[in-house]
């Protein structure tokens, strides 16, 4: 079954990546924009044969897509204020292959360079547009913010943006659709409230996080029991999701699909515990599985974080932080509601204990199912490679564990002694 | 009394126990260090890969592949293949095209996908204005984004040349250019009477397996191929033929070789199929000679500069089937399928010495059936398609460079070390 050439053409791109580089010197900032024409659907570029742009009557065509598609996409603004438009240095066709965008300087080289000769055969659809804008500017200690809408050039666009402050301390953004305002050189503070939001929205947006801080709670509605076991899960959610964003988890292909099945197991296994233990004095533990649990919870975190520790700016630690304190303020707004709720369904409708068996029934259904569909990814990864330095790697963790807890049974042991010892005889 | 004593004599078992495991657990990491270093002495530092299981995503339309018989990335560093679609599909593979069941149909020739897996653009098959080969073979996206494909099929004697979105350029050569009446079948896969080889003809070709076009000098390099024994440059807008060669850089000469032997004196001939035609950074042309287990380097005019054997005791289609160069500025490695043995043969350009090889035959991920052709993307990711009965493409995930065996075999996911 041969289908004719051509017939499965896209009028919109399925995906395009835009390049960018934004650099203020004095009191000129540059901007220099790399554009497939392919997403170009509205001008019409003066064509030959075989449609071939005819390069020498395409300026015009050039400068309106320039304007259209760039400059009339791209708000910047300088501590807060809109920028007044740009002026349009030049515009030029490039090639598919090539690679001037990999470094600023090569760009703007190749942007003010001479045009392709006349007489290239390029396919209109399979070149590039170039573009450098210049903006004037107070200074270029200013704080930078884009607010670039290109979402309309494809199904999918990634805006693939470098900001070359003055410092010398390049950003890479890899910005997805219409991501709004973006802070290019955010303040600690605009950082944090941006991570706390992301924070809170995330843990809210997360089903699976939710089910097991229900299952977490069901049988704990009091607030010193509750301190404890939350306490536990965030200090070691914040671990893990500290360890990732500082590039200490693993990078194989098999471990998100591991840490979604942990997450769906731990689900199941806090609503089995919530079936089969009968009071809460016999859940007296439930901080520790809570804290085990969290570890996995925090990769999971991490991963939800991964594309937007570029808006963190310098301040990683302190988004990194915000982001708990987001999920963490999210958290506690899921208590409050949850709680009252609960006790209120124990007290009137349904008593305690068959309640707790019937919601934990309904989620350990739920996650049992999450935790075949995702095993089932899972298992396309077989096992890592058994070698002797991944076992000499794991024998030196079996031995930091053992002195760790050696050293915490002694503790315990001796404060045992300092009590009674206080005792009065 | 008893009580503590029996405390204490509980405390000391269990400290003694603790000591004794963490001395055990000093000793057999002492032991398992010791044992990872001689490993590290016997391996190699070279490119490491895993394979991606989920890559691509199933095909629309309940399609299916064919012999996939061509590879390569483009710019956007989306991957394109050609397969052989229908042609190469059984019966009972195709019930939906045969209209006997529910599955499945010949997906189109040339199909592109993302880095996501997803198809995006497919098209391909006869039209009007050109020659579509008989049996596809080969894709290269040029410089300008455009795709060329070559044909192995008795009387493919053409390349064909299309943008992106299967609009027909330029057709090099004609269709049946070398038929002859009467003439034996010449040697190798797909050999057939009727068509004799033309290593000398300027204008058709002799079944091109594969392309290259060089951007400094617009010009296209054809592995001529299955009938023909050599490699042929065109003018890449014009198609118009500017110089060819021989193995040894000799005027190609079509008389049949005796059959390939290891032991032998290598043959001043190229073996057919010629197989692959590419170029380096540093302009060097290499060229598999895939029945003669040889990669035989040249400069752009055709002059010999080297050459290298690999598994040469391979007969049978011979183990240099395709090369795609590692993506850092000094193209450091080759990646050579080898469809015989089921490897990808990772190679120092430089030495032309093997330094390790992955794959196994068999079905699973990472492992092959007829690997025939190789491409890299921008991220180093190793993708592979197979002939025969294999009919997929594979992605291997570039996991950097590090330490590895000589033969690692199929190549499961595993951690980042």
């Amino acid at each position: 079954m041969l289908s004719a050439p051509g017939l499965s053409a896209h009028d919109i791109p399925h995906d395009v990546t835009v390049q960018a580089f934004l650099k203020p010197e004095g009191q000129r900032l540059r901007l220099l924009v790399r554009v497939p024409l392919k997403s170009i659907m509205d001008v019409e570029f003066p064509r030959r044969d075989h449609d071939y742009v005819d390069l020498a009557r395409v300026d015009t065509a050039l400068n309106a897509a320039a304007r259209a598609y760039v400059a009339n996409q791209i708000d910047l603004y300088e501590d807060g204020s809109p920028m007044p438009p740009p002026r349009l240095v030049s515009t030029r066709i490039s090639l598919e292959s090539d690679r001037s965008f990999t470094s600023y300087e090569a760009a703007l080289a190749h942007v003010m360079a001479p045009p392709l000769p006349q007489s290239e055969t390029l396919f209109w659809e399979q070149g590039l547009l170039d573009v450098l804008f210049e903006y004037s500017i107070r200074s270029d200690r200013s704080r930078f913010s884009i607010d670039a809408r290109f979402d309309r050039l494809a199904q999918r666009v990634v805006t693939a943006l470098r900001f070359l402050p003055p410092e010398g301390v390049s950003r890479a953004f890899e910005l997805e659709g219409d991501t709004g305002l973006v802070r290019l050189d955010p303040r600690w503070h605009q950082a944090a409230l941006r991570f706390v939001n992301l924070g809170f929205f995330h843990i809210l947006n997360g089903a699976d996080h939710l089910l097991f801080l229900c299952c977490l709670v069901i049988p704990f509605r009091r607030l010193r029991a509750l301190v404890p076991i939350v306490t536990a899960f965030t200090v070691a959610h914040s671990i893990t999701l500290l360890a990732a964003a500082y590039g200490y988890a693993p990078d194989a292909l098999w471990f998100p699909p591991l840490v979604e099945t942990l997450i769906a197991a731990s689900i199941l296994y806090m609503a089995l515990e919530n079936i089969l233990v009968s009071h809460a004095g016999g859940l007296d533990r439930r901080w520790v599985v809570a804290f085990a649990f969290g570890l996995v919870h925090g990769f999971g975190f991490s991963f939800g974080l991964q594309h937007t520790l570029q808006f963190a700016g310098s301040h990683l630690l302190t988004s990194l932080l915000s982001f708990n304190i987001g999920v963490e303020i999210g958290q506690l707004l899921v208590l409050c509601l949850l709680v009252p709720a609960l006790d209120g369904l124990f007290r009137f409708v349904v008593a305690e204990r068959r309640a707790i068996v019937v919601v934990s029934a309904i989620v350990a259904h739920t996650a049992w199912h999450w935790m075949a569909d995702r095993y089932a990814v899972l298992r396309q990864y077989p096992w890592p490679t058994v070698t002797a330095a991944g076992l000499a790697s794991v024998t030196r963790w079996l031995m930091l564990i053992l002195v760790l807890v050696g050293a915490h049974l002694v503790w315990r042991a001796r404060a045992k002694n300092w009590s009674s010892s206080a005792l009065p005889h | 009394m008893t009580h503590q004593h029996s405390r204490r004599l509980r405390t000391f078992w269990i400290s003694s126990g603790a000591v004794g495991l963490l001395v055990a657990l000093g000793t057999g990491q002492a032991w398992l260090e010791n044992t990872a270093a001689a490993q590290a002495r016997t391996s190699v530092q070279a490119p490491r890969f895993e394979v991606d299981p989920l890559w691509p995503k199933p095909l629309p339309n309940h399609w299916i592949l064919g012999s996939a018989i061509g590879v390569a990335v483009d710019a956007d560093d989306h991957i394109w293949i050609i397969h052989r679609s229908s042609a190469t599909l059984g019966n009972n593979e195709k019930t939906l095209e045969t209209k006997q069941g529910e599955c499945c149909a010949g997906a189109p020739p040339v199909l592109e996908f993302d880095q996501a897996g997803n198809l995006l653009r497919h098209w391909g098959g006869p039209g009007d204005g050109y020659e579509w080969p008989d049996s596809n073979h080969g894709i290269f996206i040029d410089y300008k984004g455009n795709v060329w494909i070559g044909g192995n099929g008795g009387p493919d004697s053409q390349v064909l040349k299309f943008t992106k979105d299967g609009k027909f350029l330029l057709q090099v050569g004609k269709k049946g250019a070398r038929q002859k009446a009467g003439a034996q079948a010449g040697q190798g896969e797909g050999a057939q009477t009727g068509f004799a080889g033309g290593s000398n003809d300027e204008v058709s070709f002799g079944r091109v397996a594969k392309i290259f076009v060089d951007p400094r000098a617009n010009e296209a390099y054809f592995a001529d191929g299955y009938l023909n024994k050599r490699v042929a440059v065109v003018d890449a807008d014009t198609g118009k033929m500017k110089r060819w060669w021989g193995a040894y850089g000799n005027k190609p000469d079509d008389t049949p070789l005796p059959p390939y032997d290891p032991d032998a004196k290598p043959a001043q001939q190229f073996y057919n199929p010629v197989h692959c035609a590419d170029m380096s950074v540093d302009r060097l042309l290499y060229v598999c000679d895939r029945v003669g287990d040889r990669l035989q380097v040249f400069t752009p005019e055709g002059k010999f500069v080297k050459e290298a054997f690999y598994a040469k005791r391979t007969k049978n289609a011979g183990s240099v089937w395709d090369i795609a160069f590692s993506k850092d500025p000094q193209q450091k490695y080759i990646f050579m399928a080898d469809g015989v043995n089921e490897k990808v043969h990772v190679i120092d350009r430089q030495t032309l010495r093997e330094l390790t090889s992955f794959g196994d035959g068999g079905r699973q991920p990472g492992s092959f059936y007829g690997v025939h052709s190789i491409a890299i993307d921008s991220r180093g990711n190793v993708y592979t398609t197979e002939t025969y009965e294999g009919k997929r493409v594979q992605r291997f995930v570039s996991k950097g460079v590090g330490s590895v065996s000589a033969d690692q075999g199929v190549l499961w996911p595993r951690s980042a070390r």
